[in-house]
């Protein structure tokens, strides 16, 4: 054994720590004849000696008493088990996550329904103006009925922009759209009273029936009439009080 | 009703650190209590060795057993005995504790606290016992002056007797990084302690012939 590598095992030696008996008895040897390694081998064993003493002297310290009864009082203050603890925490996050899913589906099952809804309506758009009789509620205000005034009478009517279309989910809100809609693509007259007609004989509720009538019907009630239109029909809505008389019109564009 | 108490506890006292972990998760007190029994000596020692400081080790001791109760079941039995998890949060403490004072004011000064753990041994002469005390004062003294990543080798393999794997669990490094730090911590005390063995040699020369000649 050389220097080096008795360098390498010195400190396992002074320790005493377990190593190969040849190998030990090699470096024991060589530390009789190197008088530099001699001497390391002793310091090293002398900070052995002083690193024991001082394990020795610490061996029986200890944390005081106090501490063990802090511990065990927060301990019963406590009460809390921590596995139990984080499986809380988790499964609040699951029903967290779960309810998101929830929401997202519901989510997307109105905006498909809503869809599908639409789709019907936009048909029936399209397919012209075949425009069945439709009965109509009378408003909470009849009142405001008679306020609109003709905006034009001129055929072709400019078209407004169409307004943006709110998308609400249930039904009922689907069909005071649809009303809204219908409304806002039409431009009416006033309505023009048929009989003697008073704002008390409307108080009992009545019906609107859209019509249809020959354009000359215009020139009855004294609005212009365009004689390139002449044989095309027009829309009207006729006022129906309670008793089953007509008791106003108006013409529809 | 303590003797009840005593009673479950010695029938518990056969339990593994692993089983009683568990217990103590589940809420059983007897469990932490004889937990705490079993491993605060070792924990409490090695926070004092690596600060200096018994207020530290306390503190330390203190903290690592309320983050048992508050994070036990993180413990992995598959990568280490309890033992070496409670050194490994004890370190990480007195570690961050360290620093925190470092930045206070520097260890080792001349203080209550830092005041030598010197045990009188009766079965020695007051010669001896005095310079027993002084080696193992210039010890403790440059076993503290080490750099932290060569004192906590110190401590564990040399102090608490902790073998190189333990001790290569607790410190997150491999076996040949515990023998190569030690190595290199050995021969910094040496360094250290070099000029004083010369004079206690020579000291204790002189009391040896002065003993003789009395």
């Amino acid at each position: 054994m050389n220097c080096q590598r008795f360098e390498n095992v010195v400190s396992e030696l002074a320790r005493g720590q377990m190593m190969a008996a040849e190998q030990r008895g090699e470096a024991l040897a060589h530390s009789e004849t190197c008088e530099k390694c001699d001497a390391r081998l002793r310091d090293e064993e002398m900070l052995t000696r002083g690193l024991q003493s001082l394990a020795a002297d610490m061996e029986t310290l200890g944390a005081p008493a106090a501490v063990e009864n802090k511990l065990l009082e927060a301990f019963r203050n406590r009460h809390v088990i921590t596995p139990i603890a984080s499986g809380r925490s988790n499964s609040r996050y699951w029903v967290v996550a779960i309810a998101a899913m929830l929401l997202i589906a519901i989510s997307l099952v109105v905006f498909r329904w809503n869809k599908a809804a639409d789709e019907p309506r936009e048909a029936v758009n399209q397919s012209g103006p075949q425009v069945r009789p439709e009965n109509k509620a009378p408003e909470n205000k009849p009142s405001e009925q008679f306020t609109a005034g003709v905006q034009e009478q001129e055929d072709p009517l400019p078209q407004r922009p169409k307004p943006k279309r709110v998308r609400n989910s249930g039904v009922r809100r689907q069909e005071s759209a649809q009303l809204a809609n219908h409304v806002n693509n039409e431009i009416a007259t006033d309505f023009i009273p048929l009989s003697y007609m008073s704002a008390a004989s409307l108080q009992d509720g009545g019906q609107i029936v859209r019509v249809q009538l020959p354009r000359a019907a215009l020139a009855n009630f004294g609005l212009p009439v365009n004689m390139d239109r002449y044989n095309e029909r027009v829309k009207a809505d006729v006022l129906f009080g309670v008793d089953g008389r007509a008791q106003a019109i108006r013409f529809v564009q | 009703m303590t003797n009840g108490l005593n009673w479950r506890m010695n029938l518990k006292s056969d339990f593994s650190d692993n089983e009683l972990l568990r217990s103590m998760l589940a809420g059983d007190e007897e469990a932490l209590a004889l937990l705490y029994r079993r491993r605060q000596g070792a924990i409490y020692r090695f926070a004092l060795q690596m600060s200096g400081s018994k207020t530290i080790a306390e503190d330390v001791t203190q903290e690592v057993f309320l983050f048992l109760m508050r994070e036990g079941h993180v413990f992995d039995p598959a990568r280490g005995s309890v033992s070496a998890f409670l050194m490994g949060v004890a370190r990480n403490h007195v570690l961050r504790r360290l620093r925190v004072e470092q930045l206070l004011a520097p260890l080792g000064d001349d203080s209550d606290d830092n005041a030598p753990f010197l045990h009188p041994s009766s079965d020695l002469c007051p010669l001896d016992d005095l310079t027993r005390a002084e080696t193992i004062e210039s010890v403790r003294k440059a076993v503290l002056s080490l750099p932290s990543k060569y004192r906590e080798v110190v401590v564990l393999c040399e102090l608490q007797d902790i073998s190189y794997g333990e001790t290569a669990e607790i410190l997150g490094c491999a076996i040949g990084t515990v023998r190569s730090r030690l190595h290199r911590a050995r021969a910094l005390l040496l360094e250290k302690l070099r000029p004083t063995a010369a004079v206690e040699e020579t000291g204790s020369a002189t009391v040896k012939s002065a003993r003789c000649f009395a």
